[in-house]
Formats: structure tokens, C-alpha cells, sequence
């Protein structure tokens, strides 16, 4: 049986490009320390997710079907996935940092007395030993934890740390099918329902954040929505703005809020307190723009424009429109 | 009934070095409650406000931790407990849990727990499903709006808030919940308040108190290295005599290095 598994997630009918990243990597590891890549899918009902995880390199895939597990639940999960760890004893189980599979990974690492990384960014295996980097301390500090003897060692992985493994139609694999274990689910999911006006910030490539620079609720309505728009890109906020009411919470990038990592951040009248930066420091291109030459974020800054945002941010929207017909 | 809130105490922010034995240094910043913690303190005095009995705040860490555990009873919860000892020193999060699960057992009659989503300073979030497992309860994490607690009928009605979606579900009690920022508007302690809980001492129980011996608390993840991040690329000022010559040149230079 597969040492490494990856817990394949669902979107639609496909696999989830976290998925198809984690099978990478999981493939890589597998090869490097001879042996199979294992793709576990637990569903209501599986459809042919294991075909498409051995597509993106699983050899084998266990499959657990049932109707307890269409919706994720914290027992369901566990005892499904404790009872195919029990028999099967792979060494490193791998998945994305989802809310749900924080709380899921989490759990099952108490479940099983086993150690978990969460928000980890690389995985590796040296000599034997299963190690994992995360970053703690809004990214001030990164840690590598080594994983003592007790397996299987579980990695919850921060999305978008790794490549996505290729597509190779037709390549096959096994199947072996899991039981549903008896179990008591002590909690009732009633509905899920997408939130009104939901931003997934953290799947953004662009994000335009406005802080407290701007001066007003009005001047950020006025000035951040039509840049994002422009970018087509999501729009953000310091923790000062959502503080003062401007914006939704769910708006908000820092310690506090979301971290956000995307191909361009720009930032505009935030000065940059570490709270903040904590939240986009990993950012690949970050544009800050500020009135303040001595503003904090223009040290991170991969271009900085001294100016104030009530002259360049409508100068800017209006570029971009033009440049890209948006 | 009787809630307990974990809380933490951390830097207020995470300007932190890192110390030769890889351990953290944060003198000289300020120590708060975990943001998260306040929250779920604040949840924990909303429900005990509508159905009386305890609401304990349990943390383990230093003797100065106390200081945020006065801030909490100010703010109105009826008990604090500290687990506090040289053993606790280097803990994962399984061993820490499993510390807090032996206070709860000893506790007794605890039926509902609070806690934040995550510490800001670990940032892990994996406390409180530990937690819930180790004690053998329900779990709801990500919680942003508690609907319900029915002490008599056993259940807590929530909503839990994910990347996009609302779950709302009911889960039996005992449980463990762990909160988000926006769930209430923490209250503030009245100076009357603050003064009057100053000289507040709550117990402390130590490894031997709760039952715990060496091998409960080994740790199954240690760290191996502990290094700064890597400096970024150093950036450039876009310059130009006036806001739309600047305009202009950054997105030329955006254009350029195909950033969009």
C-alpha cells in the first residue's frame, strides 16, 4: 500500500488544483524514497475523482463512498479516514489548508496521537525523517518541525506552495474501496449557503487594498472598488479601515484577517504596520502608494509612488481601463 | 452551566527575534490577550449572561500570564485557572491539549468551551480541534455566529464561516468552539472592575495536579530550525515630476516584467 496519500478534494466534478499540486509534490516524495502515491477521496459519491487523481500521479487511490460523507463533518471524516489509516499505515498524509481541512486535519492528528503541521509551505523527507517548514509570527518566523516516530505525519499545506502536477490522460491505477466505519456524527449540518458578496481573497492574483490614507468610507467606495475593477482584481483593507466600519471584515489582509499571497498587491494609503504586512509580505510584486515617504511598507515594496491616492489612484484606474479595455 | 474560555496571551504584535536556542523573544512588545481569545471571552459572558453558573478562563503559560487573566475577569468571567509548569515549557500542540484536557476533566462539570479561531503569534488553529478530540466532544471551529445554546437540550446552533460559504449547524453538548473577529464587539473593562479583580490570584495547577507525567507531554513534532524569512528583493520608487508621469511609468514597468 501507497506511505504517502493525499486527501483529494472535490470541486464540481474534477479534483481541486490544490489537489493537483499536493499530487505533485506527493509524487516527487514517493519517488524519492521508493514508494506509491496514494489518492484518498471520501465521498457521497465519487464519480470518477480517482481516475482523474491517477491522471495527476496517484498509484493507487482508497475510496470510501457514502452518503455520510457528502457533506464534511469533523466525526464522519475522522473515523472514515482513522479506520483506513489503522489498517493501511501510511506514513504522511497531505492536504490543502482549507477551513474545513484545518479542522479536519487537526482533529485527526489528536484522534491517531500523531504530530500535524498546518499552513505548512514545503515537505520533505531526508534520512528517514518527515519534516515540514510553516511559517509562524505573521512570517517572521519560519520554522522547520521535525515529525518524532509516530505516523502517519500530517501536512496541511498552504495553497499555491507547490506546482500542480501535469495532466497524463490514460495513465491508470488501482483502486481499493473503504468501508464506512459505525459512528456517531454529533453534529447536523442544516445548510450551507454562499455568503453575499463573498471575496475568496486568498484564491485572488490581484488584490488592490485601501488603508486608512484614504480618509473616508466614501473616498475608499469612490477609490479601491473601480482599481480592483480595473486590475480585475479583488479589493482588500487594512485592519484600521475594517475596524472603523468602512468595509466587511471578510475584506480585511493582516494578522488578524486573511493572508493573502497573490501575484500583485497594491497597496494604497496603507502605511504598513507589521500586523499588516504579516498578512502580504509573501505577495510576488507588491505596489505601494502613499503620500508618506518614510511609510513602513514602501521597505517591502517592489514599487513604491509617493503621491497622494486622491491624484494617482484615479489617474491609475484610468490607465488601466485604457490599457486593458476593461 | 459552566463555559470555559482558553485564552492566550501573546505579543501585541510579531516584531519577535528569534533566540540562539530557537526559542522566541518578544521583550520590550507589549502582552494582550490573543485577539482571537477576546472574542471568544466576549462569547463565553454572552451565553453565561443568558444562562448563569461559571465561566472559568483557562490558560497555560507563565505566572505572567495572570495579567491577562485579570483583564478577562474584569471583563466579567467568574474564575480563572493557570496551568503552569517548568514541564509545560515545550509543548506541541498535542501536549498542550492534553494539558487543558486534564484541567477540564478535573474540572468536572464544564459543558461548552470557547476559544479563538488561532493564537496570532503560532497561527496554527490546531488547538481546538485538538482539544475537542482529547476530551472526546463535538467540534465547531470557524465560528462567526453562535444562534443557540440549549443547556437543557444539549445542543449549540452555529454558523460556521468558511472561504465562501455559511455553514450552519447544530452540534451536541459538550463542545468545543473556536471563534472568528467579527462573532461580537468585545465589552471594556471598567476601571472600577480592573482595580477591584488587581489582586487576584487564581490557582495554579501544575504536571502532578492534573496527572500528566513526562510521557503525556512528549512532544510528536519538534523544531529542527528557525530562521527569519528570507529578505525580499529590494524595490524600486517610481519617480516623475508629477502623479500622472508616475502613473504612467508604473504601469509601463508592470507591463514590462509582466506582472499584469
Amino acid at each position: 500500500m501507497p506511505g504517502i496519500w493525499v486527501y483529494i478534494e472535490q470541486v464540481g466534478n474534477d479534483i481541486a488544483a490544490i489537489s493537483r499540486e499536493l499530487l505533485g509534490k506527493g509524487r516527487v516524495l514517493a519517488d524519492s524514497t521508493g514508494q506509491q502515491l496514494g489518492a484518498l477521496v471520501l465521498a457521497g459519491q465519487a464519480g470518477s475523482l480517482a481516475e482523474r487523481a491517477f491522471a495527476f500521479g496517484a498509484d493507487v487511490a482508497c475510496v470510501v463512498e457514502d452518503a455520510a460523507l457528502a457533506q464534511y463533518t469533523t466525526d464522519g471524516y475522522v473515523a472514515a479516514v482513522a479506520a483506513l489509516i489503522k489498517e493501511h499505515q501510511p506514513d504522511m498524509l497531505l492536504m490543502g489548508a482549507s477551513f474545513q481541512m484545518r479542522d479536519f486535519g487537526s482533529a485527526l492528528a489528536a484522534e491517531l496521537g500523531v504530530g500535524v503541521a498546518v499552513d505548512a509551505t514545503d515537505v520533505k523527507i531526508e534520512g528517514g525523517v518527515i519534516s515540514a517548514v510553516r511559517p509562524s509570527h505573521g512570517g517572521n518566523v519560519i520554522n522547520t518541525l521535525n515529525f518524532a516516530d509516530a505516523r502517519p505525519a500530517i501536512i496541511v499545506v498552504r495553497k499555491q506552495s507547490f506546482a500542480e502536477a501535469a495532466e497524463q490522460p490514460g495513465r491508470s491505477g488501482a483502486v481499493v474501496t473503504g468501508a464506512m466505519p459505525a459512528t456517531t456524527i454529533r453534529t447536523a449540518v442544516e445548510s450551507v449557503a454562499p455568503k453575499t458578496g463573498a471575496v475568496n481573497l486568498t484564491d485572488a492574483s490581484i488584490i488592490v487594498t485601501g488603508g486608512r490614507g484614504l480618509g473616508s468610507p466614501e473616498n475608499y467606495q469612490k477609490l479601491i472598488p473601480p482599481l480592483a475593477e480595473a486590475f480585475g482584481g479583488a479589493y482588500g483593507a487594512s485592519r484600521a479601515v475594517v475596524d472603523a466600519g468602512w468595509v466587511p471584515y471578510e475584506h480585511q489582509v493582516g494578522q488578524t484577517g486573511k493572508t493573502v499571497s497573490p501575484k500583485l498587491y497594491v497597496a494604497c494609503g496603507v502605511s504598513g504596520a507589521i500586523q499588516h504586512l504579516a498578512g502580504m509580505r509573501t505577495s510576488r510584486n507588491i505596489v505601494a502608494i502613499n503620500k508618506d515617504p518614510d511609510a513602513p511598507i514602501f521597505r517591502v515594496a517592489t514599487y513604491g509612488v509617493v503621491g497622494d491616492v486622491n491624484d494617482v489612484l484615479p489617474l491609475l484606474t484610468e490607465e488601466m481601463k485604457q490599457r486593458t479595455g476593461r | 452551566m459552566h463555559i470555559v474560555v482558553c485564552m492566550k496571551q501573546v505579543p501585541r504584535d510579531n516584531s519577535v527575534k528569534i533566540t540562539p536556542d530557537l526559542g522566541i523573544d518578544a521583550e520590550g512588545i507589549e502582552k494582550i490577550i490573543n485577539l482571537f481569545d477576546e472574542y471568544a471571552i466576549e462569547e463565553g459572558l454572552v451565553w453565561n449572561g443568558k444562562h448563569g453558573g461559571k465561566l472559568t478562563i483557562v490558560s497555560l503559560g507563565e505566572s505572567a500570564w495572570v495579567e491577562q487573566q485579570r483583564r478577562a475577569l474584569a471583563m466579567g468571567a467568574t474564575d480563572a485557572l493557570l496551568l503552569s509548569d517548568p514541564a509545560f515549557a515545550n509543548l506541541d500542540v498535542l501536549g498542550a491539549a492534553r494539558a487543558i484536557t486534564a484541567a477540564i476533566n478535573k474540572l468536572g462539570d464544564v459543558d461548552l468551551v470557547f476559544t479563538g479561531r488561532n493564537s496570532t503569534d503560532d497561527e496554527s488553529g490546531a488547538f481546538a480541534p485538538s482539544l475537542a478530540r482529547l476530551l472526546g466532544w463535538s467540534q465547531l471551529t470557524y465560528v462567526g455566529k453562535v444562534l443557540d445554546v440549549d443547556p437543557a437540550g444539549k445542543t449549540i446552533r452555529a454558523e460556521r464561516h468558511l472561504e465562501t460559504d455559511i455553514e450552519t449547524v447544530t452540534a451536541q453538548l459538550p463542545a468545543v468552539v473556536s471563534v472568528i473577529k467579527d462573532i461580537n464587539q468585545p465589552r471594556y473593562p471598567s476601571l472600577l472592575k480592573i482595580k477591584k479583580v488587581a489582586k487576584v490570584n487564581p490557582p495554579v495547577w501544575g504536571a502532578a495536579d492534573l496527572g500528566l507525567g513526562v510521557s503525556d507531554l512528549a512532544p510528536v513534532v519538534s523544531l529542527s530550525t528557525r530562521v527569519p524569512p528570507p529578505p525580499r528583493p529590494s524595490g524600486e520608487m517610481v519617480e516623475g515630476a508629477d502623479a500622472a508621469e508616475k502613473v504612467k511609468k508604473l504601469v509601463v514597468k508592470l507591463l514590462e516584467n509582466q506582472v499584469i
